[in-house]
């Protein structure tokens, strides 16, 4: 028999927070796909609004495929396993409305270059970050981009407040990111 | 010029391009894990095409969901479609959007005010124009 009840502790965490869904673990093209069908229809059965099913889902995909660029942007590199493993991805309801949020390790010398471009779409307002965007989907990429470097922009477009971060102190050499957008 | 097909899957939409009856078509969900290795036999095809076709085009686009990076090939497609019609060529675009789905309409649009060729934005549910 199982003597420990780690696994009601940390259903009551989740319900506590009023997570519905989490992910934790190495994001793949395949897991992403997966689990962003899995919302598409969790939400659908719930019968929530289609603009916000469809906002939900954008918001989940870029998040998650931000981290995956970013965990991919290392490999080869001695950082890789450790960010790589270290992703999370939940979405969950509270007064405040559906809460995506996701996080991951991030490098040290990574961080000045995150939180520029993240500050200043946090304080742009709705028609800033459409001209913004447009501007972006405008520009020309250099040679053998994977990203368009729009994430964060489309996230907060569909999310209906401003998004939100954190990052965290881990160790020497790494932090933790955390980004949540309400839709 | 030889036709070019992809069946669609979960983050890719089926991609028909016809050089025959000068129908060129997207349509499905796109958030391929690299977009633009994904696009870029799709551009390259559709530039060749354009070179040399003589007939009216019709372009099907059907994108209930759309990524950014995405979005940024899609803009690219819609360039190589405005240069023709520049050069003028005969082309007319279809765009069919879920009329429930608000963002759906406004992800056209916004594709919309960046090009002056023929862009019809279509209802799914109804089949009439929206603009």
């Amino acid at each position: 028999m199982l003597t420990n009840d780690s696994l009601l502790d940390i259903q009551n965490r989740m319900r506590e927070n009023g997570f519905l869904i989490c992910f934790s673990g190495k994001f793949t093209q395949a897991i992403i796909e997966e689990l962003g069908e899995a919302v598409k229809k969790y939400l659908e059965m719930e019968e929530s609004p289609r603009n916000d099913i469809f906002n939900i889902f954008s918001i989940f995909i870029e998040q998650t495929q931000n981290i995956r660029n970013y965990c991919m942007s290392k490999e080869g590199n001695e950082a890789f396993e450790r960010i790589a493993h270290s992703c999370i991805v939940t979405i969950g309801k509270t007064e405040a409305g559906n809460l995506i949020r996701c996080g991951n390790l991030i490098e040290e010398k990574d961080i000045p270059g995150l939180v520029e471009r993240i500050a200043v779409i946090c304080r742009m307002d709705k028609t800033e970050l459409k001209m913004y965007y447009k501007q972006k989907l405008r520009e020309e990429l250099p040679e053998g981009s994977t990203s368009a470097g729009m994430g964060f922009i489309d996230i907060a477009r569909k999310a209906s407040q401003p998004l939100e971060y954190s990052i965290l102190k881990v160790d020497d050499s790494f932090s933790f990111f955390t980004l949540q957008a309400i839709v | 010029m030889k036709n070019f097909y992809l069946e669609g899957s979960k983050s890719t939409p089926e991609v028909s391009l016809d050089a025959e009856r000068h129908v060129l078509m997207i349509k499905g969900q796109s958030y391929p894990e690299n977009a633009f290795r994904f696009y870029e036999p799709i551009l390259e095809w559709v530039k060749q095409y354009f070179e040399q076709v003589r007939e009216s085009v019709q372009i099907e686009i059907t994108l209930p969901y759309v990524n950014t990076s995405s979005s940024k090939c899609i803009m690219m497609l819609l360039d190589e479609v405005e240069q023709a019609y520049t050069n003028g060529k005969q082309v007319c675009l279809m765009w069919y959007i879920d009329e429930n789905n608000e963002s759906e309409f406004e992800c056209a649009e916004e594709f919309k005010e960046d090009f002056d060729f023929p862009f019809n934005i279509i209802s799914l549910n109804t089949g009439s124009s929206l603009c």
